[in-house]
């Protein structure tokens, strides 16, 4: 019994409405985060079940145009093109496709002449992310090549050694690579096993300072308006602006010196790992270029300006962080709540931070990119990929609406601090105000 | 005696409630003026406004010749301030906190290490001023703030419960403290206290507010004469009693 009644009260203190609402919300933003990657999905589903074959015939052939035709029997989409040239950047743009299998002349010959035959890949990476990066419809055409070629070969007869080895390995596939209007020979994969540990490491960092700024200033306000240093410090001859800043400077320099540790330590930890796994893939896919060669050929590589473009936007999110977590703090009665108090900073954190690792947000169905943008932080955790792939409209517009977002959240911070608000405001969830409680006692006297 | 402070209806109105109407009164130089009240009667918020923390709905405070609502920073040149229940720096020591406070009133730096010095006197924590806050009893807490709150020789002192969480000794030390630096510095001082017989010993004036209103003023014995009673506790059942009444 005893047990029974210290177990209600353990209860009571844990279980408040701010800890049930941080749950709600949390389950609501769990559940949009849910919608919004099964809309993904079905997107990449509905691209991968309705697969068109992109074909540019340039062999123009007996055997590749009976090959098409059999395609097209097997219920196959196909459509051709005609291209010409090695501007295959400007093919994929000019015909508004994201992908194509070009069979190039003398291709029939080749394979008459018991060589293997080749077949340019051409594909276009609009994002760094995996879900965006699925293209059924090349690989599709060219396993269905490959298939072809190896029946026909098969079916010649009087098989000699280099046809064996046609039937087994049918095609030599030269990949190339566009983004935007440039192109590179190599496959996307290999860009993107580069790119993605780089990828990863720019999220986690950013996620770690917003949390870490947040709840270092909010923490900061909260103990002095609880320990009641604040009343000594706003009565002292110094300026309200002076201790804002002074308050918003350091907990900012303090991030920014736990970023760099974070950015040191990480970079130290997957170094090896990045180096070794492009190693590994570079034996794996087969290409003149390098990685490297081929991001600067591409302009993925980050310039020195995009580098401060990106330290601009973090600047800002940081500064978002602070001014949100000013008025936080403020809203803080006691210092047990500054950890639910930071829940909205995080789930605001969180929600970007998940769907940048899997999908591409300018992929995602209108509605949901334009609630997805509307969260401050998407455009931090989407700075590097919008640069390297040329989407710099979508950077800017997301560095003025941070801009805009941090002047309407520093507003809001510096009316409070500089109101009598910043002494008697205060969140009391599920707490009977002083208001009420002297209104009901009043009536009770009555 | 000149008059530092002179309060002149101060009003404090928030959304629904009242919380100070039209309250005035007023201190001299050297003089000690205490503000009792009951829980929520307005103490705080009209020491809020002095200190310029809140601003008044209506009315004004001048001290030493300056508005809280027209030059609330040349009104904090002139005061300190020490909240009920205020805490310090934790990770601080004793010694830093108090350069600290000295570096926001003063600016060169023989005036701060006078002021550290002062403080370091008055406190009487000695080596354990090296120690960091955090470690400090509730009692050495409250005596560090205070000397804080007297070490600028500030005009106007405004004390909130000085004597909270001290021991009897403390207590006792500290109101001698009070009335030595009224006396000799002609420090002006605001204090707030629920013990009356502190209030009795150490103020040279008392206000009573009720409700928000400031009920009556007057020395002790004025107010033990005016309401027949044999000491301050009385005069304060008296007085809350009729303010309830009416």
């Amino acid at each position: 019994m005893k047990f029974i009644n210290l177990l209600k009260k353990e209860l009571s203190e844990l279980i408040n409405l701010q800890m049930i609402l941080g749950l709600v919300v949390s389950l609501g933003i769990f559940m949009a985060m849910g919608g919004i990657m099964n809309a993904t999905i079905d997107e990449a589903k509905e691209k991968t079940s309705n697969i068109t074959l992109r074909i540019s015939d340039r062999d123009n052939s007996d055997f590749t145009r009976t090959m098409l035709e059999a395609f097209e029997k097997d219920g196959n989409k196909v459509k051709t093109f005609d291209t010409s040239g090695d501007d295959y950047a400007s093919i994929l743009n000019d015909n508004s496709i994201n992908d194509i299998v070009i069979i190039p002349e003398g291709f029939a010959a080749d394979i008459a002449a018991g060589k293997r035959p080749q077949v340019i890949s051409v594909s276009k990476m609009t994002s760094a992310a995996t879900i965006s990066n699925i293209n059924a419809g090349l690989s599709s055409s060219i396993s269905l090549i490959e298939k072809y070629v190896s029946v026909q070969t098969a079916a010649s007869g009087g098989l000699n050694a280099k046809q064996y080895d046609i039937i087994k390995d049918p095609l030599e596939v030269i990949d190339n690579t566009v983004v935007d209007d440039r192109s590179a020979a190599i496959s996307s994969d290999k860009i993107l096993s580069k790119i993605a540990i780089q990828n990863m490491l720019l999220p986690i960092i950013v996620f770690v300072l917003i949390i870490l700024t947040s709840q270092m200033l909010m923490s900061a306000v909260a103990n002095e308006k609880t320990d009641k240093t604040l009343e000594t410090l706003l009565s002292a001859p110094v300026s309200r602006g002076a201790v804002i800043g002074a308050k918003m400077l350091a907990a900012g320099l303090i991030a920014l010196i736990n970023a760099a540790i974070y950015m040191i330590g990480f970079k130290l930890f997957v170094g090896n790992a990045t180096d070794k796994i492009s190693d590994s893939a570079e034996s794996l896919l087969k290409s003149n270029l390098s990685a490297d060669e081929a991001i600067h050929q591409l302009g993925m590589n980050l310039s020195g300006i995009d580098y401060f473009l990106v330290g601009l936007q973090l600047f800002f999110t940081i500064m978002i962080c602070l001014s949100v977590s000013l008025i936080l703090g403020a809203l803080v009665n006691d210092t047990k709540n500054t950890q639910n108090m930071i829940m909205p900073i995080m789930m605001l954190a969180i929600v970007p931070y998940m769907i940048s690792m899997i999908a591409d947000v300018n992929s995602l169905p209108t509605v949901f990119r334009y609630i997805v943008y509307a969260i401050p932080f998407t455009h931090t955790f989407s700075a590097i990929p919008n640069l390297m792939f040329g989407n710099r409209t979508i950077f800017f517009i997301g560095l003025v609406y941070q801009i805009i977002v941090f002047a309407v959240c520093m507003f809001f911070a510096l009316r409070l601090f500089m109101s009598d608000k910043i002494f008697t405001i205060s969140l009391n969830l599920g707490q009977k105000s002083k208001y009420k409680a002297k209104k009901r006692k009043a009536q009770n006297n009555k | 005696m000149s008059e530092m402070l002179e309060v002149k209806e101060l009003t404090k109105q928030y959304s629904k409630v009242l919380a100070a109407d039209k309250v005035s009164f007023s201190i001299g130089e050297g003089e000690i003026f205490a503000l009792i009240g009951p829980n929520g009667a307005g103490k705080t918020t009209t020491i809020r406004m002095i200190s310029t923390l809140l601003t008044p709905t209506a009315g004004d405070a001048i001290i030493n010749g300056h508005s809280v609502v027209k030059e609330p920073d040349k009104v904090r040149e002139c005061i300190t301030y020490l909240p009920d229940e205020a805490g310090a720096y934790k990770n601080m020591t004793g010694i830093k906190y108090l350069r600290f406070m000295a570096g926001l009133f003063k600016t060169s730096i023989e005036d701060i290490n006078a002021c550290v010095e002062r403080a370091k006197e008055m406190c009487g924590l000695g080596d354990r001023l090296e120690d960091k806050i955090g470690s400090y009893s509730r009692g050495m807490i409250r005596k560090l703030l205070l000397s804080r709150a007297v070490m600028t020789r500030p005009k106007l002192a405004i004390l909130d419960e000085p004597t909270s969480g001290l021991d009897v000794l403390n207590a006792i030390e500290i109101r001698k403290m009070i009335k030595e630096l009224a006396a000799k510095e002609k420090m002006s001082f605001l204090l707030s206290s629920h013990n009356m017989l502190e209030i009795e010993f150490v103020s040279d004036r008392v206000g009573i507010i009720s409700g928000g209103h400031l009920m009556v003023t007057g020395t002790g014995a004025e107010l033990k004469e005016r309401y027949n009673a044999a000491n301050l506790e009385e005069v304060f059942e008296r007085v809350v009693k009729e303010n309830e009444v009416h």
